[in-house]
């Protein structure tokens, strides 16, 4: 399919260097019409960059990136643990975030998967639009208060701990807040619970857009319902879920801050903090202030998150799947 | 043209010589910035309108939300000063940033004498030098420059509490040393485990919550007889020299007591009180709200705190009629046992001693210095410390025989959040420069500036309860409980003292209390001596970089007074 589909474009778009001019040419109004987004990218996106000299500085606002003293690579040796700050603790940092963003991917993804899924198997409408729209209503709410929440439920006198106590599974409560080999899960379950339906959202419009005469076809080829979900939804969705898979991957630095920022706390520090905490601690949130520092760290996770991108994607072309770039 | 330069001469000498803030001077609106949290003055509050007629001033404030050194940081970066820059607890990030104008400037014996004599006697505290050798006075301390003799009313500041229910069940002991508070707990919380609703009791919370970690890492310093000095322990009388083992040659011994073998028997007790279910493993994950909340209810026994920490909460019980729940402090000393057998002379009142750096500044962006000087000026009259501290005569107070006297309504009122947006100035008038402990001449002379610690209405207006209770002691006022305040040592409140040169040090030091001693507090008790080494094992390097910093930071402080 994918051959045919290639030979179409070639069809379409002659990649010669004349015709291409000769496109745009005929094209003249969408091109047109592409220039502010081309403006928004640049003015957003890449004017910002510049900023990312004050990595390389002293940085002091006073006086501003030309009057700034440069100082090499000193905030990513400070960064990275060789220099000023405490040695270890980027690597601990580091290791949490990662940690929690596979938690998250690949919960976050099996979850929602399964909700669209099971959403997909419905045939009561009614019962369908409610619980997709319970589920996905915990997306809207603040997560200063989803950790509010949290931190009442799993507290020693909280609801899961009565409720695991009541069924006799454990004698004593269990310290879900205070023990850092928890936490990492707890942001999982937090997370899912937060996003479940939300994700589901963009899987279940890719399995609406499932031809229906497959269905039917692997019905009438004696498929029950396991095998067609098996072998006509999952193979549907495959492609949705690989470019969301992709971008995923390039947000793999991105383990979420505030509910690691509100939901930490001395006890699991070694667990909870993520690069951004790290950094926000001892760049702004510090008594002095390094905003070089923070600069350098952004720019630490833009370009791991190209990497990783890159690599993901190259992945997928080499399984001859659909990609990203 | 020349005609034109001196017309302009003449103007500006005429304009420099007229009072800055005379009656119709020009209407000017000033900015002002507190760092910490508050609430917008009403529309129509009474005492800035009384301002703006006098002064021609207005005000627009910002008070701090979220986190004040991220929010100090920005206004840094992008050099956005309001006029009245009060920096709260980070003030030495704006002064460090250049953000302050420098006050002596404007504050001399002659032009401005009020303000002259208000920081005169303080000012080997108070003037600082900068990096050029000249003399620099940033802030005007809010508080604590305080006239004739000590009031202590109550405690303020930090102590061990304990609800009055528990000290009236065991027939009102006197409990002076750790031991005897948890031992006192425990028999409590054996004989009534829930409160009249069947709520369980918490014998002892510990708030670890960011900088409110003090009550956990605090009080060795305080059951070892030293008031407030952070994080450290200064050697300053015989007796701190004798307990600490230190060298009486060393003036102000400074050392992190958090890591000394004095300070593992408190761990050791909070270890023991955590099995025998005094403590609950929450407080170690609550954060302050929660922490309010829990003794808003009326469930916490005790803590260590500073009683300005949890003033809301102790409003709340006032105010629901819970009076037995509310909280007595208590000077607690180590028991002899701990310390080789001495008795520890308790030491938590202080005398005043002024709120160094913390206050408003002026920023170097505004125009209106001299303006705000010389109202500051006006504002420190008896005239008008009288309306800020008391009100409007005949609205807010009466007078009776020369005394300043409340109905009990009036007083009321002065605690009702919503009555002072409308009718005190606070938002203002808490940061600026202001006059505290007697009033020493005029008409009121010998009543007290702030009505709280007026003795007829500290008598007068304690509710029955409190009444009983005081009596039962013996005692007349709430700071009886604890030691009369001693004059504090040349060097100050340590905690006040900037340790910004030694931020990732400190601040390393500081995260491995927050987590090891909550761990050691919970851990087995056969494992609890091991634990502990490698605590001070693991601290070690951080506390000696901090506590060799603080050393000479205190010797400074002490030498700017005893003027080496």
């Amino acid at each position: 399919m994918n051959a045919a589909a290639q030979k179409t474009d070639k069809g379409l778009m002659p990649i010669s260097k004349k015709g291409l001019l000769r496109t745009l040419a005929g094209q003249w109004q969408l091109m047109l019409m592409s220039v502010p987004v081309l403006l928004y990218v640049l003015l957003f996106n890449y004017f910002p960059m510049r900023g990312w000299i004050a990595a390389f500085q002293d940085f002091n606002p006073r006086i501003g990136f030309s009057g700034s003293k440069f100082i090499g690579l000193k905030n990513f040796i400070d960064l990275f643990g060789f220099g000023e700050l405490p040695p270890d603790e980027f690597l601990i940092v580091f290791r949490n975030t990662l940690a929690m963003s596979l938690i998250n991917l690949v919960f976050g993804t099996v979850s929602s998967i399964l909700l669209a899924i099971l959403l997909n198997e419905l045939r009561i409408k009614w019962f369908k639009r409610t619980v997709q729209t319970v589920t996905y209503l915990p997306h809207f709410l603040s997560m200063v208060i989803v950790v509010s929440m949290a931190q009442n439920i799993f507290s020693t006198e909280g609801a899961v701990n009565d409720f695991i106590m009541s069924l006799g599974l454990v004698k004593e409560p269990v310290f879900w807040l205070g023990e850092g080999k928890l936490f990492w899960w707890l942001v999982g379950v937090i997370n899912v619970w937060k996003e479940v339906g939300w994700s589901a959202i963009i899987y279940i419009s890719a399995m609406t857009s499932i031809d229906p005469c497959l269905y039917e076809a692997a019905s009438i080829d004696g498929a029950g319902r396991f095998a067609r979900i098996l072998h006509v939804t999952l193979p549907g969705i495959k492609s949705t879920f690989v470019i969301l898979l992709i971008m995923n991957i390039g947000h793999l630095l991105e383990a979420g801050f505030d509910i690691q920022y509100l939901m930490g706390n001395p006890l699991v520090r070694d667990y909870s903090r993520t690069i951004d905490i790290y950094v926000l601690n001892y760049s702004v949130g510090a008594a002095k202030q390094n905003y070089g520092l923070a600069i350098a760290a952004g720019m630490f996770k833009s370009v791991v998150a190209i990497i990783l991108l890159f690599t993901a994607n190259f992945i997928a072309r080499r399984l001859n799947e659909n990609t990203l770039v | 043209m020349k005609k034109l330069l001196c017309l302009m001469l003449m103007l500006a000498m005429v304009l420099s010589i007229a009072p800055a803030f005379a009656e119709g001077a020009e209407p000017i609106t000033l900015t002002v910035f507190r760092g910490d949290p508050g609430d917008q003055p009403t529309e129509d509050n009474k005492i800035y309108k009384l301002i703006e007629e006098k002064f021609g001033v207005t005000f627009k404030f910002e008070f701090l939300a979220g986190d004040l050194n991220e929010k100090l940081g920005l206004m840094i970066a992008g050099e956005d000063y309001p006029d009245l820059f009060d920096g709260g607890n980070s003030a030495d990030l704006i002064i460090n940033a250049g953000a302050l104008i420098n006050l002596l400037d404007y504050i001399n014996p002659d032009d401005t004498p009020r303000l002259w004599e208000h920081i005169e006697p303080q000012k080997a505290r108070l003037i600082e030098k900068d990096a050029n050798g000249n003399d620099v006075l940033y802030i005007i301390p809010n508080y604590g420059l305080a006239d004739g003799d000590q009031i202590a009313n109550s405690v303020g500041g930090p102590a061990f509490f304990i609800q009055k229910q528990v000290l009236a069940w065991a027939d009102y002991p006197e409990i002076k040393t750790l031991n005897e508070y948890f031992d006192l707990l425990e028999e409590f919380i054996l004989d009534n485990p829930t409160n009249a609703d069947g709520t369980p009791y918490t014998g002892f919370a510990i708030l670890c919550e960011d900088w409110r970690h003090f009550c956990l890492i605090n009080p060795v310093q305080h059951l070892m007889g030293r008031p407030n000095d952070g994080e450290v322990y200064i050697c300053v009388t015989e007796q701190n020299y004798e307990v600490t083992g230190n060298d009486p040659s060393e003036p102000f011994k400074t050392e992190t007591f958090i890591d000394k073998p004095y300070a593992k028997a408190y761990y050791e007790k909070l270890n023991e009180a955590f099995h025998n279910g005094l403590i609950s493993q929450d407080t170690f994950v609550m954060n302050y709200d929660q922490y309010i909340a829990a003794i808003s209810s009326g469930t916490v026994l005790g803590m260590f705190d500073q009683a300005w920490d949890f003033g809301t909460a102790t409003s709340a019980l006032i105010d629901a009629g819970m009076d037995e729940n509310t909280y007595v402090a208590l000077g607690l000393v180590y028991d002899p046992e701990y310390v080789n057998g001495v008795e520890i002379e308790e030491h938590y009142l202080n005398g005043s001693v002024p709120n160094v750096r913390r206050g408003f500044g002026i920023s170097v962006k505004s125009e209106y210095a001299e303006r705000i000087v010389a109202m500051w000026e006006e504002m420190l009259s008896n005239e008008w410390q009288l309306i800020f501290n008391w009100g409007i005569e005949g609205e807010d107070y009466y007078v009776e025989n020369g005394r300043l006297m409340m109905t009990a309504e009036q007083y009321a009122n002065t605690n009702d959040a919503n009555w002072k947006l409308a009718n005190k100035a606070e938002g203002f008038f808490q940061s600026s420069p202001k006059k505290q402990g007697w009033i020493m001449d005029g008409e009121f002379e010998g009543n007290a500036w702030e009505p709280g610690n007026q003795p007829e209405i500290v008598l007068g207006l304690m509710n029955e309860y409190d009444q009983a209770f005081l009596s039962a002691y013996g005692y007349s006022k709430f700071a009886d409980f604890v030691n009369p305040p001693i004059e504090l040592a040349p060097y100050g409140e340590a905690w006040q003292i900037d340790y910004t040169p030694v931020d990732v040090d400190h601040t390393k030091f500081l995260q491995i209390q927050d987590q090891r001693l909550p761990e050691l507090i919970t851990c087995d008790p056969a494992e609890f001596d091991a634990k502990w080494d490698a605590f001070v094992e693991e601290i070690a390097p951080y506390a000696t970089a901090f506590a060799d910093y603080m050393q000479e930071a205190v010797l400074a402080e002490a030498a700017k007074v005893l003027g080496e």
